[in-house]
């Protein structure tokens, strides 16, 4: 089993195709999450995909920039092994879309090995990237769906009965006699050792490292702090709202299944200390993904599958995709209610963003503002797949809960707390401690105060 | 808490009118709006200083957008409404998709309120203590509107249904938000903003929430009052509120037979009981409204307007009492919610998606009485029944819809995986097993029942604006 990783590639368009890849492209609405251009299904490392075309635009400075084509995806690791699958698998639909993109190959040179080399040369390192659980394959996911159906039809027949330990033993023992399920036995692999250790590696290094930065950084917070307090008070949101009609070009792309995507591209506010910031923020970000909140939840979410942070063009502009259940209503109220610090600090760094306080306060806990500047902000992904667009997060979360209770030994109690999995799964696994202990302070209050 | 200007807001948002147990929903087209408006001048509507004697008879108003610009309210005012109010309920392809409209439900076969429909400009809400006093006060208010301008396009009648039951046969209507500024005792965690229902008063968020404003001197009169967020405008909204209108048809012998069919393989007793037991199990309450979570055994009228109870706090958090996917769990799932399920922080999340109801009955019971037990196993008669429902709430899509769509059409509910509303839900979400499925949470092992139909579908529907007294004044008097 392995690991999860983001690839983002970029391509720059040409003016002139810039039509033509949006017809080439077409719309969620219209195909849904089967695209016959690049079949993504053969793809065997695939959670999601997404395609979004950028449309040329000028930075804050007025510098104009080029029409971008942006490939989305999210895979199993190793990420070489997805880019080899794209240009075998998914060769000619790479083609047909890329085609439509400065310096791709021409017809007569385009190969295996010269697509992959394409796309590589345009892949955007991730600042950060959130992933519901870390190491949880495409190939568990499924599999452990079909064990969660298998064992409900199993109950629905009425075969089992007795105390909840007798009951949770005769279905252990049926499927050990099924041969296409006995795998859920065994608790799934964890991802490879190197990966692990690289990980911890990575968590301790950097956890001191901050540890470290951190105190020297403590001693310039009351500078930091009256700086960034300075900005806060003279840049200026954006508060114009976004047309009608774009509005429902993009509701007409969503709620086909149980999660829904989107893409926010937006530009830095200017100036040294935004960049500084804006870089210090997303490295927190990237270690809290890793390390802390790597395990269900962000932020004290636990509806987000995937996301991902990507500056590009020069660190002028990010790139923000998330894959998240429920609608964009629910998830918007999520982050007011539950985690508007979270937001207000990645993404005050952001122009236009409604005025935050210290970071942290107000920002989106305004609801009127946020539902206003979030849809300015959003672009239309013409192409989106899913591997499994039929479940949630808490469905993934409790079917691995029911895969793991075939193993090990359990009591009474702890059989009828694994059978009622099968009533509902809203038992989530408890996030780590620093999570637990970040998500306990109370949001709420600070992010109103200044309301 | 400030009070609230009952004189200022329609009376039937604040007041049910229990009192009156006949009511006429007439929608109107403006054929003249010059006629229309002075129509509207005189038009007596009932505030909500006090609840109407038995003899009253009651006049509420609402408007769509079209109405509003026939009636010559501006562009720039009309554009100020929300976007979910302006495009319609049933204009938009997604819509329709988050709503359930598809199917038997597909607004292009909708009585009202469809593409294929004349549309209304007006919904003209009466209401008399009885059928004949109704019918009188109904004749006189057409017999002026028809003088002034204005035509019937349709006439939706209601009743009271014994017990005040709903069709199925369950005791109706018990569980409403308490207003602050206006509830003098309210249920624990049942305490909501004012701004949730009326415009012009701060929302669950502490926000107003955006309506129409205009400077003072497009109103010469004075008929309006301050906008309280921005002093030098005046605001249309106050006192006002979104009303919002879905006929809902019952398939009152569908959903009976289907319970018969399946209450054995869930209860092992008496079929006719078995069977009240399963729907009770659906619904989350007993036909007398006592709710599962207090009287888990059987239905008792002793709890049967009690609405003093949350799911986890009253140690109901796995659904053992009350399912999880259960209908009244699920329309208002109280203390139930992430990321604290038994917390007020809880009850706090879950208020800011609360409405006011106001659903009236149509169409004749299934059986006199509305004893699900003189119900079951009548023949279909095939006539037309069901509920005209109404609720009010400022925030279409944060309140209004994201109920519907988040917790009653979506299977994924609280960690289920296939289960819409097994009573009002569209059975759109799952594509591999058509048919709904709903779980009873029990030990050691849950029960799941499969395949169900749709038992609810709708017939029309629409989005209206509800202003206050002194905003239909204004709308009366514009050039």
């Amino acid at each position: 089993m392995s690991h999860q990783e983001a690839l983002t590639v970029i391509a720059e368009v040409d003016e002139a195709q810039v039509d033509g890849l949006k017809r080439q492209l077409g719309s969620i609405r219209e195909h849904g999450s089967a695209w016959a251009v690049v079949p993504f299904a053969k793809l065997t490392r695939l959670h999601f995909a997404q395609f979004v075309v950028l449309d040329a635009a000028r930075d804050l400075d007025g510098v104009p920039l080029p029409a971008r084509l942006v490939l989305l995806t999210t895979v199993d690791a190793p990420m070489s092994a997805h880019l080899d699958e794209l240009s075998t698998a998914c060769g000619e639909g790479i083609d047909a879309v890329f085609s439509h993109c400065r310096a791709y190959p021409a017809p007569a040179d385009r190969s295996p090995a010269t697509r992959r080399k394409y796309l590589h040369d345009r892949c955007v390192k991730s600042d950060a990237v959130h992933i519901n659980r870390r190491g949880r394959t495409v190939e568990q996911i499924l599999q452990e769906e079909r064990l969660r159906r298998e064992i409900n039809t199993m109950l629905d027949a009425g075969a089992v009965n007795g105390s909840p330990s007798e009951i949770r033993n005769q279905i252990v023992e049926s499927i050990r006699r099924r041969s296409d399920l006995d795998w859920a036995l065994q608790p799934p692999a964890p991802p490879a050792l190197s990966w692990r250790l690289r990980n911890l590696v990575h968590g301790v290094f950097y956890g001191l490292l901050a540890f470290v930065v951190g105190v020297v950084l403590l001693l310039g917070a009351p500078l930091w702090l009256w700086i960034l307090r300075r900005h806060e008070q003279r840049e200026k949101p954006d508060t114009t709202a976004a047309p009608a009609a774009a509005l429902q070009a993009l509701r007409d792309d969503e709620d086909y299944w149980a999660h829904n995507q989107f893409v926010v591209v937006g530009c830095f506010k200017p100036g040294l200390f935004r960049k500084i910031t804006t870089r210090l923020i997303l490295a927190v970000a990237d270690y809290a993904t890793r390390h802390i909140y790597n395990r269900g939840t962000l932020s004290g979410l636990n509806t987000i599958h995937f996301a991902r942070w990507a500056r590009f063009d020069g660190g002028r502009r990010m790139i923000f995709a998330s894959i998240y259940d429920g609608t964009l209503e629910s998830y918007m109220n999520d982050f007011i209610d539950k985690a508007a610090w979270g937001v207000n600090a990645i993404f005050s760094n952001g122009d236009g963003f409604p005025p935050t306080v210290y970071m942290v306060g107000k920002g989106i806990s305004d609801e009127k503002a946020y539902k206003r500047f979030l849809p300015t902000r959003l672009v239309h992904s013409c192409v989106w797949y899913s591997a499994y667009p039929h479940l949630t997060t808490k469905n993934i979360a409790n079917n691995e809960a029911i895969r793991k209770g075939l193993s090990g030994s359990m009591n009474d109690q702890q059989s009828a707390e694994w059978l009622a999995r099968f009533g509902t799964g809203n038992h989530l696994p408890e996030s780590g401690r620093a999570a637990r202990m970040i998500d306990s302070l109370p949001w709420d209050r600070i992010c109103r105060r200044w309301n | 808490m400030q009070a609230l200007e009952l004189k200022d807001i329609q009376g039937i948002i604040l007041r049910g009118y229990a009192e009156l147990n006949n009511a006429s929903f007439l929608l109107l087209r403006i054929d003249d709006g010059g006629l229309a408006k002075r129509w509207l001048k005189t038009l007596e509507l009932r505030n909500a200083e006090e609840r109407p004697r038995a003899l009253d008879s009651s006049a509420n108003i609402a408007f769509t957008p079209s109405g509003l610009k026939k009636l010559g309210l501006a562009e720039e005012l009309r554009s100020m409404f929300s976007n979910e109010f302006n495009e319609g309920m049933s204009a938009t392809a997604h819509r329709r998709r988050i709503l359930g409209d598809h199917g038997d439900s597909d607004p292009r076969g909708w009585r009202w309120g469809g593409p294929a429909n004349e549309p209304a400009d007006i919904l003209l809400m009466l209401y008399a203590f009885d059928e004949a006093a109704l019918q009188t006060f109904v004749d006189g208010q057409i017999d002026r509107l028809v003088r002034h301008g204005l035509g019937v396009i349709d006439r939706l009648d209601s009743l009271t249904l014994p017990d005040r039951k709903e069709h199925f046969g369950f005791r109706e209507g018990i569980s409403q938000p308490d207003l602050e500024g206006f509830c003098q005792n309210s249920l624990p965690g049942n305490s909501v903003a004012a701004g949730e229902f009326l415009f012009g008063h701060p929302n669950a968020y502490g926000q107003y929430t955006d309506r129409p404003t205009l400077p003072a001197q497009d109103d010469p009169a004075g008929l309006l009052s301050p906008a309280p967020d921005h002093p030098s405008r005046r605001d249309l909204g106050m006192n006002g509120s979104y009303l919002v209108f879905r006929q809902l048809r019952q398939h009152v012998s569908a959903f009976w037979n289907y319970c018969a069919e399946k209450a054995r393989a869930v209860f092992p007793n008496d079929n006719t009981e078995a069977c009240v037991s399963l729907a009770s199990k659906m619904v989350g309450r007993w036909p007398s409204g006592a709710p599962l979570v207090k009287a888990p055994h059987g239905d008792t009228t002793q709890v049967s307007d009690d609405n003093d109870f949350l799911y986890v706090r009253s140690g109901d958090a796995d659904g053992l009492r009350c399912p999880i996917g259960s209908h009244v769990r699920r329309s208002n799932p109280r203390d139930s919610l992430d990321p604290e399920p038994g917390s007020d922080r809880s009850t706090a999340i879950n208020n800011r998606h609360r409405i006011i109801r106001r659903g009236r009955a149509y169409g004749p019971p299934a059986a006199a009485s509305m004893d699900p037990r003189d119900i079951i196993g009548k023949p279909d008669d095939e006539r037309e029944r069901g509920l005209h429902f109404i609720c009010f709430n400022t925030q279409i899509g944060r309140q209004f819809e994201f109920i519907q769509q988040t917790w009653l059409n979506s299977p994924k509910f609280e960690g289920l995986y296939e289960d819409d509303d097994p009573l009002v839900g569209d059975r759109g979400g799952n594509e591999e097993a058509p048919g709904g499925t709903f779980t009873i949470q029990r030990q050691p092992v849950r029960k799941r029942i499969t395949g169900m139909p749709r038992f609810v579908t709708v017939r029309g529907g629409g989005y209206f604006f509800m202003p206050g007294i002194s905003a239909v004044r204004y709308l009366a008097s514009l050039k």
